[in-house]
């Protein structure tokens, strides 16, 4: 359905996407996972037709996005990482604008908006003006602006962000069920993994303007096949034992929480019963030790060194 | 679409109070204090400017009149002597200068001369309160007479002291006493060319037609003001307007209209029609206001809602061209400019809080070329009573002027955001 070709913005000084290449095929929910500044963002906003890229091409349906978008704009919906509405209007307002600019009129117009407000689970809230409104409510309409001309695609930037694990989880059941109901092709960016993981058939993950990864889940856990994830969990660490797993020769990485250490060490080496005689060597008083299954985030860190929301 | 855009303006004019406050409220609120302290300046009540002369003669013009007639005596024949003694009455300076011009009923209204003794006159060089301090000096009334008679060569003059902190007092006496020069100058021409007066005044029995010039309606402080204070705060509404168009852009709803597949023209349109519907029922709600409480009306209500209507489309423009260079420079700094800097210099350049006719042709032209200055010529001319077609330089002016804002916004608009 779209394909990006080489793709590269560049600003002033700084390659903001580098050669970016990737696919999404129509009733997929692909995620375009990284962290802040990974460059998703200026993708998606390349891919919307918004931004002109410096080199290569957007191709929707064998034709250039670039050169002309007026025939992917009319299938796709975007929801921007900002809440991009009227705080003053009201949701119903806000629905009825954005619907006419989408030359939605009249019945047509009024039956899309009662659906809409349905889906997102606003009703009872239309006639509110949308600064009242919470964060999650915010974003819940946000989504349903974009929904309005019944796209065939929609391309969401980070849409959780900022707001309580309700709303979250109610705006991921929406993304799910428009995917599952109408089969509409997804673009889902996050820099939170368990987001992409949820909702996500494929996954690109990008850093610093470079696609550093890309499959689906399960390849891309893979990538973690020679490694086990250990987590360590303990009221408390102290230095002196967190340096010597931090110098074992057989750890890889460490990431160290309030309550619990993550250690990725080579699947061949028991690590559990040096875990154990570290913690007695230097009092720790052990909770679990267990080996946890590899996430996205694992990945991210052997990939970059770094967490996602670091 | 256009009219979708218009609406959302509306409503989100309508629910912020403080915004309304500003644009409705604010004008009100000016008008009546400026109508009320600055009204001297417009009205014919009281004089726009109040000028004192002090007078001081060294010497008597009596007695250098009796010198003059005794000399004569000796030096031309009875008859000629005659003539001379009984004309000398329209022939004394300073008796010219007291009656005729500083005892002339309208200018006596705002000028007050005193005259005082010699021994007055360090005083009055102290006394700031003096426009000009005029002083004839010994014997000029005998010089005077003795050059118009005999055209003697030695021609006379008045000493003036001025004071340089009132230059508009001491250019109207500069002008009163030129004036006398100018008519003492005829009067010796005609004589030595033994011209009779009577002739003179004949031509002005020709026969034809009397125009009168200058024959105009007073505009009074209210209605200036109403003028100057809606003309000023309706360009505020441009800057509003380009304020809005600006968080859309921040805040990515600009981009939803781009995606969905909205032309930059339709966009533009929507904005001026918005800058130039709001800025018009502005216009309409502060002129309502000040028909109801200070009862200024209008004589030709065709030719108000025309200018009106100019003005508002022009003030659309500016709303479009602000929203183009916000838009293209990524900031909202051109619109904090014009609403703090720009605004306020039209303000004054248009004649928003003093008339503009008193300054200089440089400063009128620049005033004219501004919005509301070009309105508000277009408003004095119709309150003064004069007809629509008197003001078609000024409508066709502000339709130019917006037409040129939206042309340069279309150019200044960035490109490089992908369009239809």
């Amino acid at each position: 359905m779209i394909e990006l070709v080489n793709l590269t913005k560049e600003y002033k000084n700084v390659k903001a996407v580098k050669n970016l290449s990737m696919f999404i095929e129509r009733g997929e929910i692909v995620g375009l996972l990284g962290p802040n500044g990974a460059g998703k963002s200026t993708a998606i906003s390349m891919l919307s037709s918004l931004v002109e890229p410096t080199s290569g091409d957007v191709r929707f349906e064998n034709s250039s996005i670039i050169k002309n978008p007026s025939k992917f704009r009319k299938i796709v919906g975007i929801v921007p990482q900002e809440i991009a509405l009227y705080e003053d209007l009201t949701a119903e307002e806000n629905l009825h604008f954005f619907g006419r600019i989408y030359h939605l009129r009249g019945a047509k117009l009024k039956q899309k908006v009662e659906e809409v407000l349905e889906q997102i689970g606003l009703s009872d809230r239309r006639k509110d003006v949308v600064k009242k409104f919470s964060g999650g409510m915010k974003r819940r309409l946000n989504i349903g602006v974009a929904m309005l001309h019944d796209p065939e695609m929609i391309i969401m930037d980070e849409p959780t962000v900022g707001i309580d694990p309700q709303s979250r989880n109610y705006i991921l059941e929406t993304v799910k069920r428009l995917n599952e109901e109408r089969n509409m092709t997804v673009l889902y960016t996050s820099h939170y993994m368990e987001e992409v993981e949820f909702l996500c058939d494929r996954i690109y993950i990008m850093d610093k303007g470079d696609l550093i990864a890309s499959g689906t889940k399960e390849e891309i856990k893979k990538i973690l096949s020679s490694e086990n994830t250990i987590a360590i969990k303990a009221d408390r660490f102290n230095k002196e034992f967190l340096d010597a797993l931090q110098n074992h020769p057989s750890v890889n990485r460490i990431t160290i929480g309030e309550r619990e250490v993550l250690i990725i060490v080579p699947r061949a080496v028991n690590m559990f019963s040096e875990v154990i005689k570290i913690a007695e060597e230097y009092g720790i008083e052990l909770v679990s030790v267990d080996n946890k299954a590899p996430t996205l985030e694992d990945v991210f860190l052997h990939l970059t060194g770094r967490a996602l929301r670091d | 679409m256009v009219w979708n855009i218009i609406k959302k303006q509306g409503l989100l004019f309508l629910r912020n109070p403080q915004e309304l406050l500003l644009l409705l409220a604010l004008p009100m609120i000016l008008i009546t204090i400026l109508s009320t302290a600055l009204g001297g300046l417009i009205n014919g009540g009281s004089s726009p400017i109040s000028i004192n002369v002090a007078f001081i003669e060294h010497g008597d013009e009596q007695r250098e009149v009796e010198k003059f007639l005794r000399d004569i005596e000796e030096q031309l024949p009875p008859q000629a002597v005659e003539e001379v003694r009984a004309n000398i009455e329209q022939m004394l300076p300073i008796t010219i200068i007291k009656e005729s011009i500083f005892g002339n009923e309208e200018i006596s209204e705002f000028i007050e001369v005193d005259y005082l003794n010699v021994s007055k006159r360090e005083d009055v060089l102290n006394n700031d309160e003096y426009t000009t301090l005029i002083e004839v000096p010994e014997n000029f009334t005998y010089d005077t007479l003795t050059n118009l008679v005999f055209d003697s060569g030695k021609v006379p003059s008045l000493i003036l002291m001025q004071n340089e902190g009132q230059q508009v007092g001491t250019g109207v006496i500069n002008n009163l006493l030129t004036q006398f020069q100018e008519q003492l100058t005829l009067g010796e021409f005609l004589g030595k060319n033994q011209i009779d007066m009577d002739n003179l005044q004949l031509t002005s029995d020709v026969k034809g037609e009397i125009v009168t010039i200058n024959e105009q309606e007073p505009v009074s402080s209210k209605a200036y003001y109403t003028l100057g204070m809606v003309l000023m705060n309706v360009l505020f509404l441009a800057g509003a307007i380009g304020s809005y168009a600006f968080h859309e852009k921040q805040i990515h709803v600009f981009d939803r209209i781009m995606i969905a597949n909205v032309s930059r023209w339709s966009y533009f349109i929507g904005v001026l029609l918005s800058g130039t519907i709001f800025a018009f029922i502005q216009c309409l709600i502060i002129f309502g206001f000040s028909r109801v409480v200070f009862g200024v009306t209008w004589p030709d209500l065709t030719a108000f809602f025309l200018i009106t209507l100019a003005f508002s489309l022009s003030v659309g423009g500016i709303a479009v061209l602000l929203v183009a260079i916000s838009y293209r420079i990524n900031t909202e700094t051109i619109t904090n400019f014009f609403t703090s800097i720009i605004v306020t210099l039209f303000a004054v350049l248009g004649g928003s809080f003093a008339p503009i006719g008193d300054y200089s042709k440089v400063i009128q032209f620049l005033g004219n070329l501004t919005p509301n200055g070009a309105s508000m010529t277009a408003y004095l001319t119709i309150l003064r009573g004069e007809e629509l077609l008197k003001i078609g330089n000024e409508i066709l002016y502000l339709i130019g002027f917006a037409a040129a804002a939206v042309v340069i916004a279309v150019l200044c608009f960035p490109k490089r955001r992908l369009s239809q």
